[in-house]
């Protein structure tokens, strides 16, 4: 009430400098709610993985404090060791790969855009990206489970039949085989977004100067798709070291530990050792390898600009 | 010497469609397999023989009077459409205040909220098993409902209302609009296509999310599809065309969002792109 009256003696500038304040204070509402999500599923977590990887904690009992024995375990940890070595390994065979065949694609596509086929392709590539990984796990293991699985009746006259998720030998670049066709339209589509921005007169320009397409697609369409390419480059690396779903469905991890990857190993940890202490200093290493190379990843981009 | 760089041409095009059409074979034919194997009742993943009048929909017949497909399918439903209605409104009143508003300590708030960008869900995923565990809140919708807005959207939204002028808004404020409705009859329709964005993207990632709800159900109350799927794999281990049949059907909204809004998404991917 005292508001109220306080509002009707006012005079006419003040009532402005106050609903000003009633502006400016008001917006403290508008970010809470999402303030409120993003402290208790993002921060409060990161602080409780950092905490209790100090102490060894199996969700049933209280976490009793260990020091940092959980880290000391890491390095004799086979399984830990596999899966880093697993997942650099997807990594540095998966990015290149999808990078150069995303490019490749996006050019191609772009220079034949009035072709329906072109067309076609472009939308059919992104129909693995927006399946659940879940569904195309369940579907590749049905085509590529034993010796007489539908995809080797095929390949049988090309005089070999894989055992495409048994053979440890093979089983890890099956999965990436299977990961690079889902996400190659993804980063297909982020280049041909980036292609669309090259100013037009860059291509007469070198069509001028007498270049051929090589020359044209070395020195104007890789340099202008920098920023795509390394946004390209680090999702790709990002994505390599969160993979779980695919590895869930068609293998488990195995044979063995050949497919074994940090964030299954982290889930095996928890739910099947509940070894929930362990399991998160596992996390919190996944953590800091991913900060590191979003943090990397802004220093090129700022270079940039 | 023309002539023979036309023939030259000709045949560079007609090797181009060839390998064109292959790439497209192999990004369908999983899924051409998917369909085609879910009416089929030959419990047989090796039998290629297709013929008109042995396909049949008995598999979709026998998975629908499955109660419990049905619920999962409703489960995915809730928590996406849920996913999305909290997304989008919680995402666009932050962003509406970040654009338009000043009040103190405005930029950093921006900048922590980015931040949590950094934190993988594979990394939370335990101590927020742990939080929900606390709350009773597992085998919930709250539990699988609450953790989908990301730090996206109010970038996302912001962005969009970045471009709103300022005088739109004073304007409105001097004619004695409220605050709130200055917020839904002005700033939401001009942002419609971020808006429109937000949602495919939510409702996509929440569908087929799986890991999550993996953890966060541990009995049958609101487990999603892709749970089910993944169990109903090692149930019917011979019963190809039944897994199948469920594996079209959850494939089937995402299918048909791309296919109405294809334009939506290529424009979506290139917003989320630039968040760098």
């Amino acid at each position: 009430m005292a508001e109220l009256s306080q509002w009707v003696y006012d005079t006419p500038a003040k009532k402005t400098k106050r609903k000003w304040r009633i502006w400016e204070m008001t917006s403290y509402a508008y970010i809470l709610p999402l303030l409120v999500i993003l402290i208790g599923f993002y921060v409060i977590p990161i602080v409780m993985s950092f905490a209790l990887s100090f102490t060894k904690y199996n969700i049933m009992q209280p976490p009793t404090y260990i020091g940092a024995k959980n880290y000391m375990k890491l390095f004799t940890d086979e399984t830990f060791i596999k899966s880093i070595q697993n997942t650099f390994l997807f990594m540095i065979c998966v990015v290149p790969i999808q990078t150069i065949g995303a490019l490749l694609m996006a050019v191609w596509l772009t220079a034949w855009k009035r072709s329906w086929l072109a067309r076609f392709v472009q939308s059919v590539m992104f129909i693995p990206v927006i399946s659940s990984m879940i569904l195309i796990g369940i579907v590749w293991r049905i085509l590529l489970n034993g010796d007489t699985s539908p995809l080797n009746m095929v390949v049988d006259w090309l005089g070999f039949a894989p055992d495409w998720l048994g053979d440890s030998d093979i089983a890890l670049f099956t999965l990436m085989g299977i990961s690079i066709w889902k996400n190659i339209g993804y980063f297909m589509v982020l280049y041909i977004a980036g292609l669309m921005e090259i100013p037009a007169v860059y291509h007469e320009a070198a069509k001028v100067d007498g270049a051929n397409i090589f020359q044209e697609f070395f020195a104007i369409t890789i340099p202008c798709l920098r920023k795509t390419t390394v946004l390209v480059v680090f999702l790709g690396i990002i994505w390599s070291f969160q993979i779980f779903d695919l590895v869930y469905t068609l293998t488990g991890g195995g044979p063995g530990n050949a497919t074994m990857t940090m964030v299954v190993h982290i889930f095996n940890l928890n739910f099947k050792q509940f070894n929930t202490g362990y399991a998160m200093t596992v996390a919190n290493v996944l953590f800091l390898i991913n900060a590191t190379f979003v943090i990397v990843q802004k220093r090129f981009l700022k270079s940039d600009s | 010497m023309i002539l023979k760089k036309k023939k030259m041409k000709i045949t560079v095009t007609i090797i181009g469609y060839v390998v064109l059409l292959l790439i497209a074979c192999i990004m369908v034919v999983p899924f051409l397999y998917m369909f085609l194997t879910s009416l089929k009742v030959t419990y047989s993943a090796y039998n290629f023989k297709f013929s008109l009048d042995e396909l049949t929909l008995a598999n979709y017949v026998q998975i629908i009077e499955e109660k419990e497909f049905i619920k999962y399918f409703l489960n995915s439903t809730i928590i996406a459409v849920s996913g999305v209605i909290i997304s989008v409104v919680f995402s666009s009143l932050a962003g509406f205040a970040f654009a338009q508003k000043q009040f103190y300590g405005k930029e950093h708030i921006f900048l922590f909220m980015l931040a949590t960008l950094i934190i993988p869900s594979t990394v939370t995923m335990l101590p927020l098993y742990i939080i929900m565990r606390q709350l009773d809140w597992l085998n919930t919708f709250y539990a699988l409902i609450l953790p989908i807005p990301t730090a996206m959207g109010v970038f996302l939204m912001r962005q969009a209302m970045l471009g709103i002028p300022r005088e739109l808004i004073e304007a409105a404020r001097i004619d004695g609009c409220s605050d709130l409705r200055i917020f839904i009859q002005i700033v939401l329709p001009l942002v419609k296509p971020a808006i429109i964005t937000l949602t495919i993207f939510t409702f996509i990632g929440a569908w087929n999310e799986f890991l999550w709800p993996l953890i966060a159900t541990t009995d049958g109350t609101v487990r999603t599809l892709t749970v089910g799927l993944s169990t109903m794999r090692s149930q019917y281990t011979v019963n190809y065309g039944l897994v199948m049949a469920g594996a079209t059907l959850t494939f089937l909204p995402s299918f048909i969002i791309y296919m109405v809004l294809q334009s939506k998404f290529i424009e979506g991917v290139t917003l989320s792109g630039v968040k760098g």
